[in-house]
């Protein structure tokens, strides 16, 4: 489990030490010359006129919570792909060996009545208007 | 453990070095597009030889590096400097699971080439990092404290995650006829089938194409830096080096589309009469494979410039409903149709792929033309009628 996990640790060490080096590098080697006007925001040349952190439309947040129900339950769907036809332990093992479940069939009429459910709740969404954007 | 980091030291020096010329390959070909010669005059360094331009990359990699380090006085630093490092990390380290060939014989056994042979979450690893690309836009543009970022932030994180649920779909489908996470299964099953699994689920490679070209952030879907409008998007703050890991981030995500796509839907290594199926290869056969793969990849990434250079940028209304409106219900088709023919005709691949191929190339259509007649995006969508529905 370790042996096939420490790769991607390491991957991961490099890949964020890589950028860190990167800045540091910039810093050391580029000019430094703070100025005031330098440090103002970039907005084409005007003085900004409050700041940004101010309320925004409430459409980001819908899509956001849109999106956080909907690739939760298709995540949900990700063991039932991998065991449909997975080799060892799969849905066939668990109907013929173990008998948890009676036939193929049921665990086929389950996923299909989740995928229905979430086209209920999509078709929901859409009448309520979460995905109308103007 | 050493095997582990000298690859990770070539795939990720390989990967910098692709980036750097891919920008150079992006701009001669919007030279050409636009009639123009394109970088010409970088050649070898301190000699008077051009050569193309191919020295370019080199040039603009020391010009970035020179440039002041500047950190304006208005952001909240700490998030200022994290998000770029995270966007580079997360798009570097997508590549761990990527395999960029099949195996390379030894008498030690083979070595395959990829960083993380053993790794059975894949897939899901690397929609866990495309996620995390997020985060690295919504933190740039909300650390900038300037409204153009702000803007571009937002529209960049909804554009995002919006079009993860299609290419999650999409990914479903995969998942389904291969039965397992691991990319090189994916390629293993479709070799020994033949059956590329743009032909086995046409739909589901149109719903991925799209999506990974949003999420990618590639034209028509470059909403994130629509210089006439955000100047530059969530990145307007950034100079110098953090830019450049943005503008590199941004590269490796077309390069990590480019990967999935070829590897997920158009058979990896594997060419007909080429490349063969098995394990048991020569050192010739590797070659070959990783050849093709290659080719492919940089088949479909200049599939994606010239896609760049050919389509009009879409409306942000309009980027939003082909996401939830066409691609999310097209998603869904595409997997109750693999999810039907994998339960009740698991071996019609390898039977009967003509026939496999035919139904649902023509499910396909008729779920397209459904869709075209239906016409969410039609003009009743509009903006201005939907004033009129509103008062």
């Amino acid at each position: 489990m370790f042996d096939s996990t420490l790769p991607i640790f390491l991957f991961v060490a490099v890949a964020t030490l890589l950028p860190a080096g990167m800045l540091l590098a910039g810093r050391l080697v580029g000019p430094r010359r703070d100025t005031k006007v330098k440090e103002m925001p970039y907005e084409s040349g005007m003085d900004p006129i409050h700041d940004t952190r101010r309320r925004f439309d409430i459409r980001f947040h819908l899509v956001a919570i849109a999106f956080l129900v909907f690739d939760v339950e298709l995540l949900f769907l990700y063991p039932w792909a991998v065991a449909s036809r997975g080799e060892a332990g799969g849905i066939d093992h668990a109907v013929n060996e173990m008998q948890w479940v009676e036939c193929r069939d049921l665990v086929f009429a389950g996923v299909m009545l989740f995928v229905a459910l979430l086209a209920a709740g999509f078709a929901y969404d859409w009448r309520k208007g979460v995905f109308k954007w103007r | 453990m050493l095997e582990a980091l000298i690859k990770i030291v070539v795939v990720i020096g390989a990967i910098m070095t692709a980036v750097a010329y891919f920008v150079l390959l992006e701009r001669k070909i919007a030279a050409w597009v636009q009639d123009r010669k394109g970088p010409n005059r970088v050649g070898l360094p301190l000699t008077k030889v051009r050569l193309f331009g191919l020295g370019q990359p080199l040039a603009d990699g020391v010009k970035m590096m020179l440039k002041e380090e500047y950190i304006p006085g208005h952001v909240d630093k700490a998030l200022y400097v994290l998000a770029p490092i995270s966007i580079l990390a997360a798009a570097l380290a997508t590549f761990a699971v990527i395999p960029f060939g099949s195996v390379w014989p030894t008498d030690g056994g083979p070595i395959e080439f990829v960083v993380a042979p053993g790794f059975d979450a894949g897939l899901i690893y690397v929609f866990a990092l495309s996620g995390i690309a997020v985060y690295g836009v919504i933190l740039g543009g909300w650390a900038s404290n300037n409204k153009y970022s702000f803007l571009g932030g937002l529209r960049s994180s909804a554009q995002l995650i919006a079009y993860e649920i299609p290419l999650s779909l999409g990914i479903l489908g995969i998942v389904l006829t291969a039965g397992s996470l691991k990319l090189d299964a994916v390629i293993t099953q479709q070799a020994e089938t033949g059956m590329w699994n743009a032909f086995v689920q046409p739909l589901g490679f149109i719903v991925f194409l799209v999506a990974a070209t949003a999420e990618a952030g590639r034209m028509p879907f470059d909403l994130p830096e629509a210089e006439q409008e955000l100047i530059g998007g969530f990145h307007t703050e950034y100079s110098g080096m953090k830019l450049t890991m943005y503008a590199a981030a941004e590269f490796m995500h077309m390069i990590t589309a480019s990967f999935l796509i070829v590897i997920l839907f158009l058979g990896g290594w594997h060419f007909w009469g080429l490349t063969g199926s098995g394990d048991q290869i020569t050192w010739v056969t590797a070659l070959i494979r990783v050849g093709v793969l290659c080719g492919k990849i940089f088949l479909v990434i200049l599939g994606f410039m010239l896609v760049r250079w050919t389509l009009p940028r879409f409306r942000f209304d309009q980027l939003m409903a082909l996401a939830w409106k066409v691609m999310l219900p097209l998603g869904m088709v595409n997997l109750v149709l693999v999810a039907a023919m994998v339960e009740y005709f698991p071996g019609a691949i390898v039977d009967r792929p003509l026939i496999v191929f035919l139904g649902m190339s023509g499910l396909t259509l008729v779920s397209l033309v459904s869709m075209a007649i239906l016409a969410p995006l039609g003009s009743k969508q509009q903006p201005s009628t939907l004033d009129a529905e509103m008062t």
